[in-house]
């Protein structure tokens, strides 16, 4: 995020100045801290996150043993805070028009759709596996693939299976996936939404290894750089997943490279069964952008117009090669994590206050009641378009034939001719040197 | 091609110039070659195989990274899904531990996994081998780990001239290619063509030609291999040394076709003997030449404990010229 773009809406949007930092400068790093910030007391650096936020949920989830009847503890979650709180307005989007509005409105519903004909299909019993859901995480899926150029690359997570509609797959390549097709975009040798595109949509099929992603995405970073192109390259990774060392790792490679990464983090609450507060012990996960040297910021996850422009901030930062940024998206998974799980350890509660803000009945709200952009009927009218649209989709994908038994075997290597292996954005330029390498004494550090 | 069908090179370098060369010379044939790893660069690996090419190729193509062996690794699968060739530089083949997930999960995948539509054409260069007196975090043979995943290419050079030819081969392959240097070889002087030259992956190596008994040697083992031979010869055993030079792609018919000729096979590797690749190479050979065979194959591999440091100890865990040499002497009955 461009320091200068937030720096207007400081006093507005409700940041929080963090170790006694000046609210009305919110410098992202410690270089910008000495150029303007208020010369510190006692030596105390400040730091702020921008958080773009209209409300801070106080919501907080403890522990607690339940005894049954025969003694068994059980372990139980309980939710305190103010669960009574008014739903917030959608922040107006700093770019955003209205025709982009109801285009990642359309892409939300499709979205849900989508999600609900998979969930039909598994109880029709032709799911191979088990289906996973992005409910309540909508906006963050589309709003932020959709930030995205056509030459940027991104690779979602399994709940941002609205990401790959915004990229221009079809509803069928996921659900051909789900059902284990030939036709599936892998040809029955992956599931859900584990698939991709390098030739068009540049998506990288997710991994199933949490964290993975950010130093492979980082890389093709690097690979385009080398190549003389500065691309933003997206990805997500939940509040759980952003554990893991290897999200260090891929984080600290491309803040060092002022490789383009724009990590959103998903901050949906539950690790499966694990809450947050079990995951990691800082405040907000953006505050860890510190750390790294890199800008962060909090959006609300249920408000598209506000992921759209972090997301569009930190896409032209990439564009400018200006290196990495890190986007905190805070919301709630309304669903278990995959579905066979109910998530009977989820305090009830605590759907509640996020089912009030589901981010679709909040979008549509705003297009049709505050903004007017959409009149009822034309807003029936796009919905019974998306339903027949999942509809049609959801016949190609059931019409697919199983891959057969023969075709398991081969396809492990790309051999002869089975790929050209080109640079995607043409051969890297060599600098002209003189002369070759020098000869050395080898092998110095052997005995 | 196996050395025998090449003319005599006009210079002998190091195994370690040998790498240094093969990788020069990619990196000027095709400019989406890179190299990444830690203390590449100004350091050119602590073993200064490296040492040069900096000064050639500049710090964009000999890229330092922060001490992150599995962020690297991953970021090299996502260079190479753009079309560029990275090779990554893990300094032991100890860290390789640490790769894994990379290697296994994403690299050997990506292609079947796809659906054929991509491709990771990365190669990871690391190292092997006892006997530096590194102690067992540094000085293991972790090959076999690579060679059991569908997907990866396996390549253990024995000679500079190997070295040069399977390297440039492995840097062209479409595949992730693990490649594997025995530190102790770097030093190894050997005859090397200054021209291009490819060694193609999966074609098996005649080192020296037998009759009694085949000893199938991987990496550093080829050498005692042949010091065996040499003292074989002296009590009128006449031993052939087969170099399979690739774990995978595997040249099965050399390895059998000396099998039937000889009718007893030692296998020797420095990776750990039990689940090891012996056990994969002697199955091939007991399989394919099993009407052919007097005796049942042997196996030598590295001792089942972590390796230990003293030189009395270490020196223990690993298979020598001597202990190839009492074993193919018993395995002959003389």
């Amino acid at each position: 995020m461009p320091n200068k773009k937030t720096k207007s809406k400081t006093n507005s949007n409700g940041n929080r100045a963090r170790n006694g930092a000046s609210r009305s400068k919110t410098p992202l790093l410690a270089k910008d801290a000495r150029k303007g910030a208020p010369t510190p007391v006692s030596g105390l650096r400040t730091y702020s996150i921008p958080d773009m936020r209209l409300e801070h949920p106080d919501l907080s989830v403890r522990q607690s043993i339940e005894k049954d009847k025969d003694g068994t503890e059980h372990v139980r979650y309980e939710v305190t805070g103010n669960l009574d709180a008014p739903v917030p307005p959608i922040r107006d989007s700093k770019y955003l028009d209205k025709k982009q509005c109801i285009e990642i409105y359309r892409y939300m519903l499709l979205n849900r759709k989508m999600e609900v004909a998979l969930e039909n299909l598994y109880k029709q019993g032709k799911v191979v596996g088990g289906v996973y859901f992005g409910l309540g995480q909508e906006a963050c899926s589309c709003a932020s693939a959709y930030a995205l150029d056509k030459d940027d690359w991104f690779a979602p997570m399994i709940r941002n299976q609205g990401s790959l509609l915004v990229r221009g797959f079809r509803a069928s390549d996921t659900m051909m996936q789900y059902m284990a097709k030939a036709d599936s975009p892998t040809r029955g040798r992956d599931g859900t939404s584990h698939f991709g595109d390098i030739e068009k949509r540049n998506m990288v099929s997710p991994i199933s290894m949490l964290g993975d992603l950010i130093p492979v995405l980082a890389g093709v970073a690097l690979g385009a750089r080398l190549q003389g192109r500065n691309v933003a390259v997206m990805t997500y990774i939940g509040d759980g997943g952003q554990s893991t060392g290897v999200t260090y790792e891929g984080i600290n490679f491309a803040a060092v490279q002022n490789l383009g990464l724009v990590l959103f983090v998903e901050s949906n609450l539950w690790a499966y069964s694990t809450p947050s507060e079990m995951q990691y012990r800082c405040k907000d996960l953006a505050e860890r952008a510190i750390g790294y040297g890199i800008p962060g910021v909090i959006v609300d996850g249920t408000d598209a117009c506000q992921v759209y422009d972090a997301a569009r901030d930190a896409v032209e930062r990439a564009h400018r090669g200006e290196g990495p940024t890190m986007i905190e998206a805070k919301m709630m998974r309304m669903k278990g994590h995959a579905i066979h799980d109910a998530a009977a350890y989820v305090p009830k509660p605590m759907f509640d206050f996020w089912k009030k803000r589901d981010p679709i009945a909040r979008f549509e709200n705003y297009l049709v009641k505050e903004k007017k952009w959409l009149t009822a009927k034309e807003n029936a009218e796009l919905i019974s378009e998306v339903e027949r649209m999942i509809e049609a989709e959801r016949e190609i994908a059931v019409n697919s034939p199983m891959p057969t038994p023969e075709s398991a075997e081969g396809g492990v290597f790309c051999e002869d001719g089975c790929h050209e292996i080109k640079p995607k954005y043409g051969m890297p330029k060599v600098t002209k040197r003189t002369g070759g390498y020098k000869e050395t004494e080898a092998a110095v550090h052997l005995k | 091609m196996p050395d025998t069908t090449r003319a005599p090179a006009d210079r002998e370098i190091t195994f370690a110039q040998a790498i240094r060369e093969a990788l020069a010379e990619e990196m000027r044939r095709d400019s989406t070659v890179f190299i990444l790893g830690e203390d590449v660069a100004e350091a050119g690996t602590p073993f200064k195989v490296l040492a040069g090419l900096l000064e050639e190729f500049g710090k964009e193509r000999v890229l330092d990274t922060p001490i992150s062996e599995a962020g690297f690794t991953g970021l090299a699968v996502g260079a190479a899904m753009t079309g560029m060739r990275p090779v990554v530089d893990i300094m032991f083949g100890d860290f390789v531990t640490l790769t894994m997930d990379q290697m296994v999960n994403q690299a050997a995948k990506v292609h079947y996994m796809s659906g054929g539509k991509w491709r990771v054409p990365m190669v990871m260069r690391t190292t092997m081998g006892a006997t530096r007196r590194s102690a067992a975090q540094h000085s293991q043979s972790l090959h076999a780990w690579f060679c059991h995943v569908p997907g990866l290419k396996v390549v253990l050079p024995s000679t500079p001239y190997d070295a040069k030819g399977l390297l440039k081969a492995a840097i062209r392959d479409e595949n992730p290619v693990v490649f594997f240097e025995d530190k102790m070889m770097y030093k190894l002087k050997g005859p090397v063509p200054a021209e291009d030259y490819t060694v193609p992956l999966g074609v098996a190596d005649v080192k020296r030609v037998g009759e009694d008994i085949t000893l199938i040697a991987t990496s550093s083992m080829v050498q005692v291999a042949l010091g065996a031979a040499a003292l074989l010869e002296e009590i009128g055993i006449s031993a052939e040394v087969v170099d399979p030079r690739t774990m995978w792609p595997l040249d099965e018919k050399t390895l059998i076709d000396s099998a039937k000729k000889t009718s007893r096979v030692i296998v020797l590797d420095e990776g750990y003997e039990r689940y090891g690749v012996t056990a994969e190479l002697a199955s091939v050979v007991a399989t394919g030449a099993f009407y052919d065979l007097d005796a049942p194959v042997k196996r030598m591999g590295a001792m089942h404990v972590p390796i230990p440091f003293s030189p009395p100890l270490e020196d223990a865990t690993v298979p020598t010229e001597q202990t190839v040499f009492e074993a193919a002497r018993t395995m002959c009955g003389k």
